[in-house]
């Protein structure tokens, strides 16, 4: 079994999530700031219409702030109804992995990525972390109360 | 001094009911025009679109809105003369008045816009006044015959019109009756036979049968009464009915005991009348026509006991902070929030609207693309019992308006092309639709036309041709983009779908989808909210954003003047909240960019907004005012972006999301955080 996944960067690191998880992929050019939010939430954007909070995942990783560039994107997954865009610094490639490619994350990947690392991938010299979209926009319900 | 009257709620009125009438004026003439192309009358569907226009008349010369009286009028002359024939129409006048139907909706578009209704075409008046009255004397020849209106009522416009012919050709109109009994029956006599034999020296007009009192002679208390168009002599018919020659009653020619023709068939008609009106009182009985402004105000009411619910919720909590028993309050308060949802839930009801009512003018548009275009279209409406807020309907009406164009100028093609291409001459388009889920209404527009050309599309927008349909639509929903070279006539330059997706995804948050096959047709989908909130708002800008807020919640805007103001000493050595007079009352002013720690730049602000928060006035401090909107408010549902004071966002038109505030909210907690010296 394999199935397709959508490869992006986030610093030096290249990560990747099922297509099946992904809604769209669009180009950035900034989000609406909202007050209060939590620091690593960009604001929200319009993406086809449909208004979805915007993760800058540079933030939400712990990376320093980059100017823009226009590689920049934003990859719109859902998760339990909740569509969620993510800010990435690039995403080029769509690649068909192999289940058994998939290892759980070294311990030291876990701690470091406070299990936002699901399991990682070796294709080749590349090593792609699997992202754990649920957790990376919180395991929240929709009404705010915590799961 | 006299009163002026204001006609301004006439004409709003006015309104409301003349898109009814017009709605059912365009269907019946439709159903009129359909039957006669089958070479049927339809007398009923006449007397509708006649009510309609006299209402509809009555009700223009009300508000003064002569235009519509004008084309109405002549309308109305019509389809009265049409109606006294027995409801009798010809094709070339269903054809005009459908155009006056037209017209008349423009016209009542333009008041509703609040503009004056444009005269009335003077070709359309002039070939209105020149159509020829259809011949009511030949049925009022008919009507000459000295028939009961119990029995003249039965008759059809056909039937008066094949009587009044046969009077005219001078031959005799006859009525036998025939009863049966089981002595006839023995005889061989039954109304079976009766026909049988009568129909070789008459021309069976029509057999009506009647309930009369049952006696030895009829012991069935029923009869018939034929009525007939003799070819032989009185005494070949009678016998063939199995009745004696002066048992026959001879209708024609008139004679002493004719009846006054209007009477006649007076009769029969004010029975239809009272039978139509009280059809329609079963009907409209159980209907209100409600503007929606007043839904909305009841909804605001709501709104009202839904803050002073929070603040009776406080209460308790503070009650039980001090150790009361509040657990039979919390209770109730329980209870009464689920009520207030409930009766939320019940008034949003109250806007929705029957998606087929919303449709029922597509029938109309098709008829004038077809003629427009010389293609063959047939139209499948199936909106099953789907409904729609009134104002998600009124906003999505234009881009359905829009598919349904282009489907026919653009997707169908002409008849010959369609035979050469195996595919019946008419193409079928279909419009149907369904709720998606409790909050989606999901609706396809159709056609079995060409398909969209991807290269030419392609080659329109100078890129490579798009591989995927969702591609292909991204294409086709650049502004400006045209598949077709020449403008048309209906859709004008452009296929418009950049404003269908304006409508549905911008304006409504839903989504447009479409799949086509060359040679098959294409379907294009929309997903749209089932309701939305309109909010008139304020839009104005604050630290370098740009932020909306609900003119409902908005008491006053204030021009700030900091010499006035007197700021509060603060116990952290943090500024103080600046607080200034107003009306013998102390407002407190918020710097809304500090209370969002949005940057600076420097300039102080100008402009203040003031809202109450229970009561309690609070100003905020905001850059500069940009002017006043209808905005549709979108909820921001998910936990990571729903923020104390944010209600949601909308799109001002730019295609980036604005933050609606809840500027009482976020006072309450703003004051809060001051008051506690904690930064919101």
């Amino acid at each position: 079994m394999s199935a397709l996944h959508v490869v992006f960067k986030v610093g030096s690191a290249e990560y990747a999530m099922p297509a099946a998880d992904v809604l769209q992929m669009e180009s950035y050019s900034g989000a609406t700031p909202v007050p209060g939010a939590a620091p690593f939430v960009a604001g929200i954007v319009q993406v086809r219409g449909r208004v979805v909070p915007l993760l800058d995942l540079r933030a939400r990783f712990g990376l320093p702030a980059v100017e823009s560039t226009i590689d920049r994107r934003i990859v719109v997954g859902q998760h339990d109804g909740r569509p969620v865009g993510l800010l990435v610094d690039s995403a080029r490639e769509v690649l068909d992995i192999p289940e058994e490619h998939f290892r759980p994350p070294p311990q030291m990947v876990a701690d470091e990525a406070a299990g936002l690392v699901k399991a990682v991938a070796q294709i080749g010299p590349r090593l792609l972390m699997l992202l754990d979209f649920a957790k990376v926009i919180g395991q929240e319900t929709l009404d705010g109360s915590h799961e | 001094m006299t009163k002026r009257v204001d006609l301004g709620d006439f004409v709003e009125a006015f309104l409301g009911e003349a898109e009814d009438l017009l709605r059912a004026l365009s269907a019946n003439l439709l159903t009129i025009e359909a039957g006669l192309r089958e070479g049927r009358q339809n007398p009923r569907a006449l007397r509708e679109a006649f009510r309609a226009t006299h209402t509809l008349k009555g009700l223009a010369a009300m508000v003064a809105i002569e235009p519509i009286v004008a084309i109405a009028h002549r309308m109305e002359s019509l389809l009265r003369a049409a109606d006294a024939a027995g409801g009798r129409m010809t094709l070339p006048a269903a054809d005009l008045l459908l155009g006056a139907t037209r017209e008349l909706e423009r016209r009542v578009e333009s008041v509703a816009k609040g503009k004056p209704a444009q005269a009335p075409p003077p070709d359309l008046i002039e070939r209105l006044d020149a159509l020829e009255r259809p011949e009511a004397d030949g049925a009022r020849r008919a009507s000459r015959l000295a028939l009961e209106p119990a029995i003249a009522g039965k008759l059809g416009p056909l039937e008066h019109e094949q009587l009044a012919r046969a009077v005219a050709e001078g031959r005799r109109v006859v009525r036998a009756d025939f009863t049966p009994s089981p002595g006839r029956s023995e005889a061989g006599l039954n109304i079976t036979s009766v026909r049988e034999r009568l129909s070789r020296v008459a021309e069976i007009v029509k057999v009506v049968p009647r309930s009369v009192p049952a006696t030895e002679e009829a012991p069935g208390g029923l009869s018939f009464a034929l009525i007939l168009v003799a070819s032989g002599s009185d005494e070949e018919v009678a016998a063939a009915a199995g009745i004696a020659p002066q048992e026959l009653v001879t209708l024609s020619p008139a004679g002493a005991n004719v009846l006054d023709a209007d009477a006649l068939l007076a009769a029969p008609v004010e029975d239809e009348l009272d039978e139509g009106r009280s059809g329609d009182g079963f009907q409209r009985g159980n209907v209100v026509r409600v503007e929606v402004s007043r839904v909305d105000e009841a909804m605001e009411r709501l709104s009202a006991l839904i803050v002073t619910r929070f603040r009776m919720a406080r209460a308790v909590a503070k009650l039980a902070e001090r150790g009361v028993d509040v657990r039979e309050v919390a209770g109730i308060l329980a209870e009464n929030g689920r009520q207030l949802r409930d009766m939320r839930a019940a008034i949003l009801h109250v806007r929705m609207v029957p998606v087929a009512e919303i449709l029922e003018r597509i029938p109309l548009l098709v008829r004038g693309l077809r003629r427009a275009t010389g293609k063959q279209v047939k139209v499948v409406m199936d909106a099953g019992s789907a409904e729609l807020d009134k104002a998600v309907a009124e906003r999505l009406f234009p881009a359905i308006v829009h598919l349904v164009r282009n489907a026919v100028d653009h997707a169908i093609e002409p008849p010959d092309e369609r035979r050469a291409a195996g595919k019946p001459e008419e193409g079928t388009l279909t419009i149907s639709c369904f709720e998606r889920s409790s909050t989606q209404l999901e609706l396809t527009v159709a056609d079995d036309g060409a398909g969209v050309d991807r290269e030419r599309v392609a080659a329109r927008a100078g890129v490579s041709p798009p591989e995927s349909d969702a591609a292909l639509l991204e294409l086709l929903c650049r502004p400006g983009l045209s598949s077709r070279a020449e403008a048309t006539h209906t859709s004008g330059r452009g296929m418009g779908m950049d404003i269908v997706r304006r409508v549905a995804v911008d304006e409504l948050g839903g989504e447009v989808q479409m799949r086509t096959r060359p040679g098959h047709g294409t379907a294009f989908t929309l997903r749209v909210p089932l309701t939305i909130s309109i909010v008139e708002s304020f839009s104005f800008e604050a630290g370098g954003q740009r932020f909306v807020v609900p003119v409902a919640m908005v008491e006053e805007i204030l021009e700030l003047d900091r010499s006035r103001a007197v700021r509060a000493p603060s116990a952290n050595g943090r500024e103080g909240v600046s607080l200034f007079e107003r009306r013998g009352e102390v407002v407190p002013v918020l710097d809304l960019q500090d209370v969002f720690s949005l940057p600076r730049d420097g300039r102080a602000p100008q402009k203040a907004l003031l809202v109450r928060r229970g009561g309690e006035p609070i100003a905020f401090a905001v850059d500069r005012m940009l002017g006043q909107q209808e905005v549709v408010l979108r909820p921001l549902e998910d936990p990571l972006v729903k923020k104390v004071g944010i209600a949601g966002a909308t799109d001002l038109g730019d295609g980036q999301p604005t933050l609606v505030l809840d500027l009482a909210a976020l006072g309450g907690a703003a004051l809060a955080a001051a008051e506690t010296g904690y930064s919101a």
